[in-house]
């Protein structure tokens, strides 16, 4: 729990409720369904050592999760493979949490950073940095389903989450009381047939399960693999290059490079590649112009903006 | 290299790849397991009990089995590389929109069987000109049209529909469709696929045409095989069409089909199957096991597409073997679908085909009526009295016969008195039709017509009258060309010739086939340069297009220059009653080059004298030049399958 008269970085006094109501209200206003905190010491007891939120940041003391909403009512309604385009809309969730974090060092003055969503290919295989499933069922907007534990909201169903850490203290929410999977109509599936809809109708048939006689979870079985072979894409790329080279001719080679699916790799390689390739910023890190000019600092440039207000004021 | 490093310097080696390579998968976050919700109730103790179900990092792999976490990384990322493929984005393509991934329907690409060699070879075989492909296509005359797609509209624009009737039973199209697609799924469950053969000898029967449509939707080609052909005349078919499954009735009067080509089995390396409609026979599958409820219904993996071949058939062979013609959805369905309107069928007729389905004729009518949803009656085979009984049960609209059935049934007296009023339309074809049974018939139909028909294997329906032509017209001619076709009556230098000159008939258009299956010589000498095939018919066209067939150009006789037909004088001494029939072949001769020699079957009487005939054939007016020179009696003409002379073999004794 946050404690009362907790401070920002430059001291001024802050009711960790009133935060709290600022931060989550902010998240809601600017696009957010559902945002919470997570009970960080929940989160390190479970996370693995590296994957802690002080790994990332050593004086971090809350950890606030939100959620954006998955998709339209009518992208459901489209072809797979269009609707694979529609796979951005995470990006909604981390600009949020991007303006979030940029919020909390504005109004509160304590340092925060949106959480990076991506990969420690180090560590396993897509083991994330942080994880993000994590913060959101502990901060109340998510339990895990039977789909390879994909989170879900019984009012906002399936979502995209962002988080932020920062060194403000927030009093954490609990998880949600109950978990919404499965569904009353996917245990009826399930007794029938032994397999909720999400099992039966995966492409990879990567995922299985069990239901108890409540009708609660009582086993998720997801075999990440098989649904990496469809949908982490970016693994195809090397291989495609290797069963390239090993081709047994010009023509065959050339028959795996322009094949109808490997191309689709091409062109997620080309339209990605200003977002996803090229975004290591050491050298910006370094630079002190870019990181230390007199309004580089959002916090600086906060405290300028409230200094000229109170001058004019004054006059 | 992970980290760097090399397999060697951090000690991996391929037996602790495969000591350890399954565990650290299955540890890894690949596979991940939970029970409960451990982690939404904070039941730590429950969550660490559980960790290496969640899926652990290299490091906490590493810890657990006692390798480094380099030697973890590496050898997970060997295994992940050699288990998980990645290219399995196609799976999506079909998804979304209601349509939802079904396990037990899908099969992945590599799991799906190669066409077959000698399938590819059907493919190959279909080559068209690109000009005339672009031309029809433009002109919506080639489409889309396949024989599983029309059952399928049919099925479900009007499921109840009869769509095919017989003496003892009905099916609709919903049923029809039904039976077909478990035929289907159980012809693939024998690895019949796209491309693959099909030998079919069977009679006109509801399971003829069931197995007919089957192997259409199972994306195979059926070759037919003649009901009469026995097991040398089956054998090189077999061998010829690389058939992978032969269907048959368990037994043809004393000749059992199945026991046959069973015993035929170690010569056709790539005969599989023998399959029985009928009956069961040890060694062979039986029909009604494919047509079983219990039999899955599974959709083709790749459905036959308009391009595909989907019939191997054998031209008659009247002047040499056999030739394998490859005929693909294209040509056929575009001459049915144009050809429907033509002859004024809809979904209301109802048409009864006396020729056998193993011939194009008979299968025409099957093409039409499901080019626009009509019934299909059925006579399983042909007898006079046996035609004249559906005729008059069954009530079809339209019926295709050929001239000798009518004749058969004329001859016996059956028409007089029998119910004709359903019928609008009566298409002879098979052979010439003679003008005067073209008369006698048509004046029988009270509510209809006779129309003539021209066709090969090559082409379906060549030419034919119209409802509403005269019935000079009908009696005399075999009308115009069908929809999408030219016609052209050539000189022997390949020059068209003007309406009424005789010369030989040459046919192009949407209905024609590209060349022979395997036969390089035959395709050489069947074209003419600019894509117009040599049919070795001679016809004569009149003013208004309408062709008249006058003879084969093989068989014309050159007498020392003077070259004549010999197809009239062969009519006129088939009605001299000491002739019960008469064929003229040309016989080499070191003077004339050729003479002619007539071959008879003796009629009634004395045998007859070649001056007799002689001066018979003076007295109807026949030039002398043209007379025989020779005469030689045979107990039977030699007949293909279509009842046709194989005048090939007609060898004068010495």
């Amino acid at each position: 729990m946050a404690q009362a008269g907790a401070s920002g970085r430059r001291g001024q006094s802050i009711d960790p409720h009133e935060a709290k109501e600022a931060v989550l209200g902010y998240c809601l206003k600017k696009g957010a369904l559902a945002a919470g905190v997570a009970d960080l010491d929940a989160i390190n007891r479970i996370a693995p050592p590296g994957h802690r939120p002080a790994d990332l940041m050593p004086r971090v003391k809350s950890v606030i999760a939100l959620g954006v909403g998955g998709q339209t009512q009518g992208a459901w309604t489209v072809p797979a493979k269009a609707m694979a385009y529609f796979g951005s809309t995470e990006t909604r969730a981390y600009t949020v949490a991007y303006g979030l974090s940029f919020f909390i060092e504005n109004r509160f003055k304590a340092r925060s950073i949106y959480c990076p969503p991506d990969l420690d290919n180090e560590e396993g295989p897509r083991v994330p940095l942080q994880s993000l499933k994590l913060h959101a069922e502990l901060a109340g907007i998510g339990a895990r389903s039977l789909a390879g534990d994909i989170l879900l909201h019984p009012e906002f169903g399936y979502m995209y989450f962002a988080s932020v850490f920062t060194e403000l203290e927030l009093p954490p929410d609990e998880p949600m009381q109950t978990n919404p999977c499965p569904a009353p109509s996917c245990v009826d599936l399930f007794r029938k047939q032994g397999q909720t809809p999400c099992m039966k109708f995966c492409p990879a048939q990567c995922l299985s399960g069990d239901i108890d006689e409540h009708g609660q979870q009582a086993a998720m079985h997801y075999e990440m693999s098989k649904c990496a072979e469809l949908s982490e894409q970016y693994e195809a790329l090397p291989r495609i290059l290797s069963a390239a080279m090993a081709a047994e001719d010009a023509a065959a080679r050339e028959d795996v490079l322009s094949d109808v699916d490997n191309s689709m790799f091409w062109y997620k390689m080309s339209v990605g590649s200003g977002g996803l390739l090229a975004q290591c910023f050491e050298c910006m890190r370094v630079c002190p112009i870019a990181t230390r000019s007199p309004l580089a600092d959002p916090i600086r440039r906060a405290e300028a903006r409230e200094a000229a207000a109170n001058q004019d004021g004054t006059a | 290299m992970t980290f760097g490093l090399s397999k060697d310097q951090i000690g991996v080696t391929e037996s602790q790849i495969d000591t350890f390579g399954e565990l650290i998968f299955q540890l890894s976050h690949n596979v991940q397991d939970r029970r409960g919700d451990p982690v939404r109730r904070k039941d730590f103790t429950d969550y660490e009990r559980q960790r290496a179900g969640f899926g652990m990092s290299d490091a906490e792999i590493a810890e657990r089995i006692g390798l480094s976490k380099a030697q973890v990384t590496a050898i997970r990322n060997i295994v992940e590389r050699r288990k998980v493929r990645t290219t399995t984005y196609y799976r999506l393509n079909e998804l979304g929109g209601g349509k939802r991934f079904r396990a037990d329907e899908f099969v992945a690409p590599e799991d799906r069987p190669a066409p077959s060699g000698k399938a590819l070879a059907l493919r190959t075989a279909l080559q068209f000109d690109p000009d005339r492909t672009r031309h029809y296509v433009g002109q919506c005359w080639w489409g889309n049209d396949t024989l599983g797609g029309w059952l399928q509209r049919h099925a479900g624009e009007r499921p109840d529909h009869e769509a095919v009737a017989w003496d003892g039973g009905t099916l609709s199209y919903a049923e029809l469709e039904k039976q077909v697609a478990t035929v289907a799924a159980g012809l693939r469950g024998l690895g019949i696929g796209s491309g693959d053969v099909v030998a079919v000898q069977l009679p006109n029967t509801a399971d003829c045409l069931v197995a007919y449509l089957a192997i259409a939707a199972a994306g195979a080609v059926m070759t037919t095989i003649y009901m009469p052909y026995r097991t040398d005349e089956i054998r090189p078919l077999l061998a010829h069409s690389g058939a992978r499954a032969f269907v048959c009735p368990p037994q043809l009067d004393d000749f059992s089909p199945p026991q046959a080509v069973l015993s035929l089995k170690d010569d056709l390396a790539l005969l599989e199957h023998v399959i029985t409609v009928g009956g069961a026979v040890d060694g062979c599958i039986a029909f009604d096991a494919l047509k079983s409820p219990d039999g899955k219904r599974t959709t083709a993996v790749d459905p036959p597409v308009a391009a595909d071949p989907f019939l191997l058939l054998y031209t008659s062979g009247t002047t040499a073997s056999p030739k394998g013609v490859p005929l693909n959805y294209h040509t056929m369905l575009s001459n049915a679908r144009l050809g429907a309107p033509e002859h004024g069928f809809t979904a209301n007729d109802r048409l009864l085909s006396a020729a056998p389905f193993g011939h194009l004729f008979g299968l025409y009518s099957i093409h039409l009526a499901l080019a626009v949803g009509a019934t299909m009656v059925l006579l399983p085979a042909f007898s006079p009295p046996g035609l004249v009984q559906t005729l008059t049960a069954l009530k079809p609209t339209g019926l295709f016969a050929a001239p000798a059935h009518i004749a058969a049934c004329l001859g016996m007296g059956l028409l007089d008195d029998a119910d004709l009023s359903s019928l609008k339309l009566a298409i002879l074809s098979g052979a010439q039709v003679p003008p005067d049974l073209a008369r006698a018939f048509d004046g029988m139909l009270p509510n209809g017509s006779v129309s003539q028909l021209w066709g090969m294997t090559e082409l379906q329906a060549g030419t034919y009258t119209r409802p509403g032509d005269s019935l000079d017209v009908v009696a005399g001619s075999a009308g115009r060309a069908s929809p999408g076709a030219e016609i052209r009556v050539v000189d022997e230098n390949n020059t068209p010739l003007p309406a009424g000159e005789e010369g030989e008939l040459q046919v192009r258009g949407v209905h024609l086939f590209s060349g022979y299956f395997d036969n390089p010589g035959a395709n050489a000498a069947a074209f003419t340069d600019d894509g117009w095939f040599r049919t070795g018919d001679l016809a004569v066209v009149d003013g208004q297009g309408n062709m008249t067939l006058t003879g084969r150009s093989k068989d014309i006789i050159n007498r020392g220059g003077v070259k004549f037909n010999p197809l009239d004088i062969e009519r006129l001494l088939d009605q001299h009653p000491r002739v019960a029939q008469s064929a003229i072949v040309p016989v080499p001769d070191d003077v004339l080059g050729e003479r002619a020699c007539v071959f008879v079957v003796p009629g009634e009487g004395d045998p007859v004298t070649l001056e007799e005939l002689c001066a018979y054939l003076l007295e109807n007016g026949i030039a002398k030049t043209k007379l025989p020179e020779r005469l030689e009696f045979i107990d039977a003409m030699p007949l293909t399958a279509t009842r046709k002379i194989i005048k090939g073999r007609l060898k004068p004794s010495r």
